[in-house]
């Protein structure tokens, strides 16, 4: 019964189950329970998800939680929103098609590109084809009781909100996709292809269309987000592409502000309902945070999402102590430790997700100190040249 | 490697010891091979179970698993309760397997580890590890 700790950036505002393999703690987002097994049967339109789809409905009386946290929402989430006319474009960040200059400016970028290591390149595409899957988010957003978009333009906030965070997120994919096209270092027909997969794949991260649940897996999914670019953007500074380092920057910068936004939510959600809250909370850490691409496909590697976990987890990108940092933030930022007034189940609840953040990073160094080293694998996302796990 | 284990574990049933304490239901699993879940350097594991464990051996996973899952002193536990019966989530297996191997000074590989699901199982790993080390 290994864990899997899958710890791959999250597109959605995602992480794994723990699997303290031979060569690191890779994260994968499928947890070895007897519930939940992603199964990845091969078929025509991508893996499926196996997990066992249980459905708890939200009670009456917390689905109209959400109803009189309308007004509240547009004043205090709304806000979090920037207005399109104030938005960067992929374009403020490439070669402009339409300008004198386009051609020269593709041969500085594939000129600053050239250095950049596979292994970079791996972990780069892999957030990228993460990004692309987004209309697997917009619609795990709308799964969630009490908050969907009813008709696809409805006027809720909260409805006003998806659609407008999906906009927001759109340009992530649009802009590290148009970079890496012009950057001529990857095979973007396998990428195309994985991403086609990824989307008809979808997943599950085992929300059950609860907000209460929706909300906390969004919350860990875009701090995870804003680590990981953070990281790749940093990391695209030292190999010299400073260019792709602001790119890299400003998204980690709208996943900061989205971040803001979920956790404001799930903060009003514990000052409102704080036992239900709080087991929410520990439910979620239980099935453990799933990466979104944890089903990713490229029809050539079986193991494609372990071995881009394994990459991401050796550059620094993502890896198993950043969940726990994220965890361990994320109690401290909704003071979860200092809540009085639970119910048996909801002190439980709350010593079980204080408790857990220490607990991840010894099963971390554990697997750290047994990590063998591995023979490099190939990523046909980078015409099949081979990375080190 | 693994025919030859096969054969080690064929000659192993066919010796008859009148005192010998049933074996457990595992212990004709043959050996597997286990391969790390990317293409490397990992050995090969076996899984041979023999003989049952000790009732000392058995008595102390009991005593690590209740203090790891902070069973309630009435709670019964026998040889062939699961982890999971007794309400052990993946991670809390994982910090089973590291308190025993912490007690018996020994090293679960990822795959051995997979083949834990009982008190019994985690006993009898035990034994053949402390063995295999002397």
């Amino acid at each position: 019964m290994a864990l899997k700790l899958s710890i791959t950036p999250m597109k959605m505002p995602n992480f794994p189950g723990f699997q303290l393999s031979s060569h690191r703690v890779s994260m994968s987002s499928t947890i070895h329970s007897p519930s939940v097994d992603a199964g990845k049967v091969k078929k025509p339109f991508g893996p499926r998800e196996v997990r066992v789809q249980v459905t708890h409905p939200l009670p009456p009386e917390k689905r109209e939680i959400f109803n009189s946290l309308q007004d509240w929402a547009e004043e205090n989430i709304l806000v979090l929103l920037k207005p399109v006319e104030k938005c960067w474009q992929p374009n403020d960040f490439l070669p402009d098609p339409s300008s004198e200059g386009f051609e020269e400016e593709v041969r500085e970028l594939r000129k600053r590109t050239k250095d950049l290591p596979d292994d970079y390149f791996v972990v780069l595409v892999g957030d990228m084809i993460t990004e692309e899957a987004l209309p697997t988010y917009q619609t795990m957003l709308n799964t969630l009781d009490g908050v969907r978009d009813e008709t696809g333009a409805s006027l809720t906030p909260w409805a006003i909100w998806t659609r407008a965070w999906t906009a927001e997120e759109n340009r992530h994919g649009d802009l590290l996709n148009k970079y890496l096209y012009l950057s001529g270092r990857v095979d973007m027909r396998q990428i195309e292809k994985t991403i086609q997969y990824l989307i008809g794949s979808g997943m599950d991260p085992g929300t059950d269309k609860n907000p209460y649940l929706g909300f906390i897996y969004t919350s860990f999914q875009e701090r995870a987000t804003f680590v990981s670019h953070g990281n790749t953007a940093r990391l695209a500074k030292e190999h010299g592409d400073l260019k792709l380092a602001q790119i890299c920057g400003i998204i980690a910068a709208d996943e900061k502000r989205h971040e803001t936004a979920y956790t404001k939510i799930v903060e009003k959600l514990f000052e409102v309902d704080p036992d239900g809250t709080v087991l929410a909370l520990a439910d979620m850490m239980r099935k453990k945070i799933s990466m979104p691409a944890h089903l990713m496909c490229d029809g050539a590697d079986d193991n494609l999402f372990e071995h881009f976990s394994s990459v991401a987890q050796r550059l620094g990108v993502y890896t198993a102590k950043d969940y726990a940092d994220i965890l361990e933030f994320l109690v401290a930022r909704w003071e979860v430790e200092k809540m009085t007034g639970l119910s048996g189940e909801g002190r439980k609840a709350q010593d079980y997700v204080c408790g857990l953040p220490p607990r991840i990073r010894k099963l971390e160094e554990r697997a750290q100190a047994r990590a063998k080293k591995s023979a490099p694998v190939p990523f046909s996302w980078i015409h099949g040249r081979e990375v080190m796990l | 490697m693994a025919s030859v284990s096969a054969n080690f574990l064929c000659s192993r049933t066919s010796v008859r010891l009148p005192n010998q304490m049933m074996m457990s239901k595992k212990s004709l699993r043959l050996a597997t091979v286990g391969w790390g879940r990317t293409p490397g350097l990992t050995t090969s594991r076996f899984q041979i179970t023999t003989c049952a464990a000790k009732k000392e051996t058995v008595d102390k996973v009991c005593e690590i698993v209740r203090k790891q899952l902070a069973l309630p002193a009435d709670k019964e536990i026998t040889p062939q309760t699961t982890f999971t019966d007794l309400g052990a989530d993946s991670l809390d297996t994982v910090e089973i397997v590291m308190g025993l191997e912490e007690e018996f000074d020994i090293t679960v590989q990822e795959d051995n580890q997979d083949n834990i699901s009982c008190i019994q199982e985690a006993a009898d790993l035990i034994e053949q590890l402390v063995a295999n080390k002397s």
